[in-house]
């Protein structure tokens, strides 16, 4: 039962036979450009990046347009929902204002002698440079990758790889964008990996995603040093990307191995994010096909290059051979 | 349409352009499940169900005509990249899915609706088990248990989504 329905008439079998032969050929191409384009994506995995951003162009306003009368009712019910638990919760405060400020007293006096002992060290801070502040638009809930359609693209300066974060700890950094659009990849992707430091033990370690809520805390020094439940992470600056001192996440389950944290951060509970500069940016490599080919030349490749070259600057050599075969290779001709 | 499009009448060129629009419901609709999938939903397991797929199988089950493997792989394409998988995964898988039900319903033909359920889950099922086993193949190595509560989550959702597209399909062409 074809529909619309199909004209089917008696004597054209022969014509039916070619089309299915033609559908059956077009159906594996279509297969086979499937599983080379898997391939392609193994070895390059930011395959597509100008189809990706302009995906998210498209997606991401439509969900800015259906998102906001949620956001408004949200907003309703918080403003209400702050009413009614108003006595409780002042109480809460005051008590640990009560708390904070007698250890923000020590920490004045802690503040004031790190100021003088770097500027005594000379010591110099990149400063992390606001790029956008953008509505978080969308998600890929409905996949296995854990990331977020942000609302400001390449017109607003976002660039794959910033870090992205909310006024309570780091949500993720940025892998693709759009002119009007980025993705975020968040810190519970299994492909997110964030330097952090045990704020309690000064433990370098990494948080590492895994398609959960919790992040794992991996690869930590001194492991010996038992990790305790409230325990914070904090960025290290590590890597360059992050910069330090950002909260991450708090330990929730030290009993295990490796231990599990919970982000500061929900993105669910979000509504808008900044995108930062990078802590210190990766310096731009000025031709990346010369430094790509660069890398994997043997040594003794690079010799055989190396003599071919100087053979061809000889004036008896044949004239023809004396182009250089890799970029890298400081080839005397030149 | 066997007349030449300028010796039609006004109706019939209405018609036709009609009947070529109807043709691209099950595309339309697939792709609106996609985008429905990137909905602004932060969970902490991918509980929305795969609505690419389950648009997939169920055009291709209803109207195998309007939903031959090459739309299924644009299809799997547009899935790819509205969901920031490597691509390829929806690519290569959602064709199969197609090429599969094809050689089966050939072979198996007409059968009850619970018997479709059945298949759709078996279906599902090696879907997402192939997407786990593809996405570690490009790199990106996890658990395996989110795929499964999103395999539960998608054969749950199925009759949903056949109400729906049956509903558009009757809506659009009462006489069928």
């Amino acid at each position: 039962m074809d529909w619309p329905p199909q004209s089917r008439r008696s004597g054209n079998a022969r014509r039916e036979q070619n089309l299915a032969l033609i559908g059956a050929v077009v159906s594996g191409v279509v297969v086979t450009v499937g599983l080379v384009l898997l391939f392609l994506a193994r070895a390059d995995p930011v395959l597509g990046a100008r189809a990706r951003g302009t995906a998210l162009d498209i997606v991401t306003p439509v969900w800015g347009v259906v998102r906001a009368p949620f956001d408004w009712l949200g907003d309703v019910t918080d403003t209400i929902g702050d009413y009614i638990g108003t006595v409780p919760r002042n109480r809460e405060l005051t008590a640990e204002l009560a708390t904070a400020r007698r250890a923000l007293e020590t920490d004045g006096a802690l503040r004031a002698e790190n100021g003088a002992l770097k500027r005594l060290l000379k010591v110099v801070e990149p400063r992390a440079g606001l790029v956008a502040v953008a509505r978080i638009a969308g998600s890929s809930t409905g996949s296995y990758t854990r990331t977020a359609m942000i609302s400001a693209g390449r017109d607003e300066g976002v660039v794959p790889g910033q870090p992205v974060r909310a006024d309570t700890g780091l949500v993720g950094r940025t892998v693709e964008a759009g002119n009007h659009a980025a993705r975020v990849l968040l810190l519970t992707d299994p492909n997110s990996r964030v330097p952090v430091l045990i704020v309690r033990t000064g433990q370098p370690a990494l948080a590492v995603g895994a398609n959960g809520r919790l992040l794992e805390v991996r690869d930590r020094l001194g492991a010996e040093v038992a990790l305790k439940v409230g325990d914070r992470l904090v960025t290290s600056g590590a890597g360059g990307i992050y910069a330090p001192q950002i909260p991450v996440a708090v330990i929730v389950d030290a009993g295990r191995e490796p231990p599990l944290a919970e982000p500061y951060a929900n993105p669910g509970a979000l509504s808008h994010v900044a995108v930062f500069a990078p802590y210190l940016p990766v310096p731009q490599i000025a031709d990346p096909e010369a430094a790509a080919n660069a890398v994997p030349v043997p040594r003794e490749a690079n010799k055989r290059i190396k003599t071919k070259a100087t053979a061809a600057t000889k004036p008896a050599a044949a004239p023809n051979t004396s182009k250089p075969v890799a970029p890298t290779t400081p080839s005397p001709a030149a | 349409m066997n007349a030449p499009y300028r010796l039609l009448s006004p109706t019939d060129r209405v018609r036709f352009w009609t009947a070529l629009a109807q043709r691209a419901v099950p595309a339309v609709v697939t792709l609106l499940l996609t985008v429905l999938m990137t909905a602004p939903l932060f969970a902490s397991f991918p509980l929305l169900p795969h609505l690419a797929l389950l648009g997939v199988f169920v055009w291709a089950t209803f109207q195998p005509a309007l939903m031959p493997p090459w739309l299924a792989f644009l299809l799997g394409l547009a899935a790819d990249l509205l969901l920031g998988e490597p691509l390829g995964v929806n690519g290569t898988l959602l064709p199969l899915v197609v090429i599969f039900l094809r050689m089966f319903e050939a072979s198996y033909g007409r059968h009850r609706y619970g018997f479709d359920w059945a298949l759709a889950a078996a279906v599902i099922f090696v879907f997402e088990a192939a997407t786990w086993q593809l996405l570690a193949f490009t790199g990106t190595d996890g658990p395996f248990l989110p795929l499964l509560i999103q395999a539960a989550t998608t054969i749950l959702a199925y009759p949903a989504v056949v109400l729906l597209c049956a509903r558009i399909q009757r809506g659009l062409n009462p006489t069928l």
